[in-house]
């Protein structure tokens, strides 16, 4: 039996999508709609809010920055590189990525508190361990390993082909790389960037262990829903959640627009 | 005079492997390399432009040695067989990629590319992206690249590949006319041996990532030092001659004898035959093959299942048979022969 030019499988699998849908928005939306309106809206402009919108967009961001930074010429050289050892690199660059971000803040914590490189950055004033600068550091490690991945799979794609050719035309190896292998990784490196960012946005473990959940010092926008959850502040939390989802709305429209083809920069 | 010299060149690349090739290469010339698919042709072409260094062995371009040296500052240009036009870029800023590099001012540039445009025949695509020209535009724009450089040497690897017959008569027609007017060296990867005689001054034959054979097309068909050079080139038997239409054929004076054949072609041009088109026969032999020939056999050589036989018409053709027929027909050198083939059989070429 059909249904319109639907078969009776693909009517059955279209209404579990369905269902799906309609239990994600009612979710959300319940959450959304919980607290009194006027509670919320005061809760979006209390300085805690607006502290930690302010922390997470400052620390995601310079994070993101310096993933790139490193990410780039250590995906180009496992793009395009033969050196001994790089199968084995490649595994290593992943394992932080495989690492629940709990473990992975632990062995941060440990490095920068009690061991004696810890000990030395902390005798030369450079305090890790409970500040701002820990959520920078705890963002860039979890997240360094997930863009190289990105960049490498873009790198490999661009046929080397095009670095000869601008070699030929007079090119130095970087002017090559910065004149044609760069323009072509746009796309990859601009969606790249933004799930870099808004990964690093919505990072809670490594964050929670490595700099600590101290309101107004080291309170991003997880952990400010965390800490208001827990001493039952449910508007301040839900404000938090609700900024949260319209940054992950944000970065999936910037994301459909990249692999929709159009140029970006 | 300025020489391209590869010395005992080796490298090994991936797959491929360069092996002990030494060559010279003679300014102004056009010289074609020819070989199948994984021969090593265009690791050999990036070697000479410096995109990889031999493990060992050495080349010098005018006595100078080269071998280290990175490819910008070779004066080497190369137009790859799938074009690789920087496709974020529109075709003047493909072309003018390289002269900006050299920080040109913006109006030599704009004068530069637009009389290479000009000469390549693509003003009117300039804004383009190379995404939207056609095969053979797109050819003649990273053609224009290549050139507008001014190269003392030019790489084409396999140009020919990605066009139809009539645009590959076109493009030959082109190279011919762009070698003349700039003068600039060409070395030129085919698998096409219709491009080697109104093309290539030398040639250059490769196997396995070795040269097996170097010279001339004639005395490379003529002559073939290998089985593999032999059956690869296909045509034991090539001559030159001038070709007059006679009706619905034509008929092409070698001097000593006149071939009948069925072509397009006229004036001077390059007759081929494969040795396996020929059929001998002791006595007369009665047929409609338009080419038959008395002679006698001037050289026999036995060869595994099949024997090379040379009859001598008046010019020296080469036959295959097989060793039975060989044995049948009592072939000894001295005896006299009847050669026939079709017109069909004549395979021309412009010289």
């Amino acid at each position: 039996m059909r249904t319109g030019h639907l078969s009776t499988l693909q009517t059955g699998f279209s209404a579990i999508a369905l269902a799906l849908l309609v239990f994600i928005i009612v979710v959300l939306a319940g959450m959304i709609l919980y607290p009194p309106t006027g509670a919320l809206v005061q809760s979006l402009h209390s300085a805690e809010i607006l502290f930690a919108i302010m922390l997470s967009l400052v620390t995601s961001v310079i994070s993101t920055c310096l993933c790139a930074l490193v990410a780039i010429p250590v995906a180009y050289s496992l793009a395009r590189g033969t050196f001994p050892g790089k199968r084995a690199a490649t595994i290593l660059l992943n394992i932080p990525l495989a690492l629940p971000p709990l473990v992975a803040g632990v062995a941060l914590l440990i490095f920068f508190g009690p061991s004696s490189i810890g000990q030395f950055l902390e005798a030369v004033g450079v305090s890790v361990v409970f500040t701002p600068l820990g959520i920078i550091v705890a963002l860039f490690f979890v997240n360094v390993p997930y863009l190289i991945r990105v960049l490498r799979s873009t790198f490999e794609d661009i046929n080397p082909r095009f670095e000869h050719v601008a070699r030929t035309l007079g090119c130095s190896e970087w002017r090559a790389f910065r004149r044609v292998t760069l323009p072509l990784a746009r796309h990859g490196l601009g969606a790249g960037l933004v799930i870099t960012w808004s990964k690093c946005i919505g990072e809670f473990g490594a964050v929670l262990i490595l700099a600590g959940a101290t309101r107004m010092k080291t309170e991003t926008l997880p952990i400010a829903l965390f800490l208001n959850m827990s001493t039952g502040e449910i508007e301040l939390a839900i404000a938090a959640a609700i900024i949260l989802i319209g940054i992950s709305l944000a970065s999936l429209l910037i994301l459909e627009y990249f692999s929709s083809d159009s140029c970006f920069f | 005079m300025v020489m391209l010299v590869l010395t005992a060149v080796n490298k090994r690349f991936g797959e491929f492997t360069l092996r002990n090739v030494s060559l010279t290469i003679r300014e102004g010339e056009y010289f074609m390399i020819l070989g199948p698919t994984g021969a090593g042709k265009t690791i050999l072409l990036e070697t000479i432009a410096g995109i990889h260094m031999p493990d060992s062995g050495t080349i010098t371009l005018s006595g100078l040695d080269i071998t280290r040296l990175p490819p910008e500052q070779r004066g080497i240009s190369i137009v790859y067989q799938d074009v690789m036009l920087f496709p974020h870029l529109t075709v003047f800023e493909n072309i003018a990629f390289g002269l900006k590099e050299q920080r040109l001012s913006v109006g030599e540039i704009a004068e530069r590319v637009s009389a290479m445009a000009d000469l390549m025949g693509i003003s009117s695509l300039l804004e383009r992206l190379p995404q939207t020209l056609s095969g053979g535009e797109q050819q003649r724009a990273a053609m224009a690249r290549a050139l507008v450089m001014c190269p003392r040497f030019l790489l084409l690897d396999e140009p020919m590949s990605a066009l139809d017959a009539a645009s590959r008569m076109r493009l030959r027609q082109e190279l011919k006319r762009i070698h003349r007017n700039t003068g600039t060296t060409m070395i030129h990867i085919t698998h096409y041996f219709e491009d080697l005689f109104p093309l290539a001054d030398r040639l250059a034959v490769m196997q396995d990532g070795a040269i097996v054979q170097t010279g001339t097309p004639e005395e490379i068909f003529n002559h073939p030092k290998s089985d593999f050079v032999a059956h690869f080139t296909g045509m034991e038997n090539i001559f030159r001659g001038r070709a007059v239409r006679r009706d619905d054929e034509v008929e092409i004076d070698l001097g000593p004898i006149v071939l009948h054949a069925v072509t397009p072609f006229e004036g001077d041009v390059i007759a081929g035959i494969r040795a396996d088109e020929l059929i001998l026969s002791p006595g007369p032999f009665d047929s409609t093959a338009r080419n038959t020939f008395r002679g006698t056999v001037s050289e026999i050589q036995a060869n595994g299942a099949f024997s090379r036989v040379v009859v001598d018409v008046g010019i020296p053709l080469c036959g295959i048979i097989t060793r039975q027929s060989l044995f049948r027909l009592g072939l000894a050198p001295g005896q006299e022969i009847t050669v026939i083939f079709k017109a069909s059989a004549v395979h021309v070429f412009p010289a």
